[in-house]
């Protein structure tokens, strides 16, 4: 049994930190309004830094290493609220490795690594309300699919080469990676309240070729739930990221802002809310941790994953509304960062499934 | 980072849970005296006596009194168990009163004391509360007055649960009026047979008794004293110290078996309850992570601090959730005692829900873990 980090990981938590603090500390608010949305050096920086290829096996130029590392990375991003793909891109690698062809590896692995490919995850339909095409894949005579339908919260379509995508054929759910260039693709940005560039993914009469496929078709289901559960744990470690942030500035917000010619934090009513955030946070680690380890460990992880992303979703919400009250006027002020991570963490708690939707597969795994 | 057992430490699990699988009906004699109220019963010290004799209540301890010298993670493990099979983790004479002997205890009251606490023999009743001195303990007022070969000691204490079938009193009194009230404060060990003690009981609505023990002009030996003479507070907090740990077995064990029942009525389909339930489900991983990680802490060289007061809001106020949630889900017939033809799960709930009030009392409330939390790990200033 050991509580800390490696020595690898605790100089990659510290290496990250720095450069994460030193280059793109306002990088989210910076960017939220330009058209791409992150620094236009980002992706080469991160890139040159290795961070593209953690837990991608050496012989596709990755730096091997497992989903720890990337989990520490990440937790780190969410402490400065880093736009960008990230997450998608790293998700996409780690579906690439675990499924693809050796070929389709070769292919798409190094240039991921090195920064040339940015592919995103176009997961979720259109609501229950929107008609979806009657057919979502039509087969040819010479093997190629047409697809048609939607995928909305594609996040950085705008800047992504590719994207994975599910869809029914004649050989049941499959996984297609798409060129976002290809004829039919459409991609139209959905004005949302948090940082990240979300977009609408149109797919009208697409055809793509069974090279197209990743892994054999029909296997989509088995995919999509390897994707899934590997987007929960990342989203639960960036939201970490942004409570552990949330709870730093409140606190040294309360003990610096005066009141009643006392600092704030000196009123018990003040000093227990920031407690139970503190708690929250460490419930958050804790739990996001153990699960990370069993990622790492390949153990069967379903139900801690569930339990991670669950209390990371509801602690989004609490901790964030805690953090702008306690702030007062100013939580609620654009000119402050507050506001931001608030707006944020309702995109990360909702992304991957929010606290209901998991606490569902917890209890199937209590055997309710 | 790595959250898994050693196979020592494994194979040692295994052999405490068989063995308190043989001794199965004994601990379940001993669980039912903790649920009638009275604490210790002949089963209970039958019970310790055994533990005692595999040196099992003690491990961490050096050999010559009685311990194994094992690392904490093996104390935590057998604590878990003893918590799950008899509703009780350890005796205050292993966790508190022991640990400070050893450390600052004279020779006499090491050979006197030490391998009978390790061997099960004999309990100490916590003397600290007073009705005046709960969460702020350095205001306690009862006096132990230095008569040059003995000391006389006056006043009265509350909520001293084991005092009653103890041996002894670790009892915290003042032996200096002075301004800061920390610094006046001693220990003695008193054996509560001692002429002038008596005791009032008191009774939870749980129906556990405690007691309210008062000091008549009681002559207490100079060999009482622990340590030096006003470091007495300074001990009571190294004392806490030494138990931070909490156990999560016994949660685990009983929302297993509001699974099962609900299950059983059929209701595990209704997606309130199943929603409610995967929460509960959180909650205890959780707490079963921080126990691990202050265990670990504890083994390791670094003293938890606001990690202990963490755990110990995790771990009670969980069972406060479970127990609400279990009774939400278990209606109007919840509310029955045991022994009613219509309580479900033969009232346990009906019972733990009351009796559990105590554990967010005890050791420090839940609130002052709050205070503990925004100071040392928040750094916030004082109130």
């Amino acid at each position: 049994m050991n509580f800390m980090f490696s020595k690898s990981q605790s100089m990659l938590q510290k290496s990250a930190r720095d450069f994460l603090v030193k280059e793109c500390k306002t990088m989210a608010k910076e960017t939220e309004n330009t058209d791409k949305g992150y620094g236009d050096k980002l992706w080469d920086q991160m890139a040159e830094l290795g961070w593209m290829g953690i837990g991608i096996p050496e012989e596709y130029s990755g730096l091997d290493g497992n989903f720890l590392e990337l989990m520490v990375l990440i937790e780190q991003m969410g402490k400065i609220q880093l736009p960008g793909p990230f997450i998608q891109s790293a998700l996409s690698a780690f579906t690439i490795n675990k499924f693809g062809s050796d070929i389709q590896k070769k292919t798409f692995l190094p240039d991921m690594v090195d920064g040339k490919l940015i592919i995103t995850t176009a997961l979720i339909k259109g609501s229950y309300e929107q008609i979806e095409p009657a057919k979502e894949s039509e087969k040819k005579e010479n093997g190629c699919y047409i697809l048609s339908g939607t995928r909305l919260f594609v996040p950085f379509a705008n800047t992504a080469d590719m994207f994975i995508y599910f869809a029914d054929t004649e050989k049941g759910n499959t996984c297609f990676i798409i060129s976002t260039n290809t004829p039919g693709v459409k991609q139209t940005q959905l004005d949302s309240m948090g940082t990240d560039k979300l977009f609408e993914v149109t797919l009208e009469n697409v055809e793509v070729s069974t090279e197209n496929i990743l892994g054999k078709g029909g296997a989509g289901k088995e995919i999509s739930d390897y994707l899934n559960n590997l987007g929960a744990i990342s989203y639960s470690a960036y939201l970490l990221g942004t409570i552990d942030a949330i709870l730093e500035m409140t606190s040294n917000y309360a003990k610096t802002r005066k009141q009643f010619e006392k600092p704030i934090g000196s009123f018990q009513v003040i000093a227990h809310q920031l407690a139970d955030m503190a708690l929250t946070v460490e419930q958050v680690r804790s739990l996001t941790y153990f699960a990370s380890w069993k990622v790492a460990e390949k153990m069967e992880c379903a139900k801690e994953i569930s339990m991670a992303k669950a209390r990371a979703s509801d602690a989004a919400r609490d901790v964030s509304l805690f953090g702008v009250k306690i702030h007062g006027g100013i939580g609620i002020i654009d000119e402050y960062e507050m506001e931001l991570y608030f707006r944020n963490a309702k995109t990360h708690e909702l992304a991957f499934g929010d606290a209901d939707y998991h606490r569902e597969i917890i209890a199937d795994n209590i055997k309710l | 980072m790595d959250f898994s057992f050693s196979s020592e430490i494994e194979a040692f699990k295994n052999e405490v849970q068989a063995y308190f699988k043989i001794e199965k009906e004994l601990a379940s004699k001993a669980r039912k005296e903790v649920e009638a109220g009275e604490g210790f019963g002949p089963a209970m010290w039958d019970v310790l006596r055994k533990i005692g004799a595999k040196h099992w209540l003690c491990p961490t301890w050096p050999k010559e009194y009685g311990g194994l010298g094992l690392p904490f993670m093996y104390r935590y493990i057998i604590q878990e168990e003893m918590h799950s099979f008899f509703h009780m983790y350890g005796t205050v004479g292993a966790g508190m009163a022991g640990p400070v002997i050893l450390r600052h205890g004279s020779k006499d009251q090491k050979e006197k004391f030490l391998l009978p606490i390790a061997k099960g023999e004999i309990e100490f009743a916590l003397g600290y509360t007073e009705p005046e001195a709960g969460s702020d303990l350095a205001s306690l007022a009862i006096f132990a007055e230095d008569k040059g070969d003995h000391f006389l000691i006056n006043g009265q204490k509350a909520f001293n649960t084991r005092a009653h079938y103890s041996q002894y009193h670790w009892l915290g009194a003042r032996t200096k009026k002075t301004t800061q009230n920390h610094k006046g404060i001693s220990l003695f060990i008193v054996d509560l047979s001692t002429p002038g003690i008596t005791l009032s009981p008191y009774y939870t609505m749980g129906g556990t008794r405690t007691n309210g023990v008062y000091y008549d002009n009681v002559k207490v030996p100079k060999d009482a004293l622990v340590g030096e003479e006003n470091r007495g507070f300074y001990y009571i907090i190294e004392a806490l110290a030494y138990e931070r740990i909490m156990t999560v077995s016994a949660l685990e064990r009983d929302f297993n078996i509001l699974i099962e029942y609900i299950n059983k009525t059929g209701r595990g389909n209704s997606p309130v309850v199943r929603q409610r339930l995967a929460d509960i489900a959180i909650d205890i991983e959780t707490s079963r992570l921080f126990a691990l990680k202050v265990a670990w802490m504890l083994d390791n060289n670094k003293i938890p601090s606001y990690e202990a007061a963490m755990l110990k809001i995790q771990v009670t106020e969980t069972e406060q959730r479970m127990l609400n949630t279990g009774m939400q889900i278990l209606g109007p017939y919840g509310q029955l005692k045991p022994g009613s033809k219509w309580a479900p799960i033969d009232g346990m709930f009906a019972w733990r829900y009351q009796d559990s009030l105590e554990e967010i009392i005890v050791r420090g409330t839940s609130e002052i873990m709050r205070n503990i939390i925004a100071e040392r790990c928040l750094g916030l200033p004082k109130a």
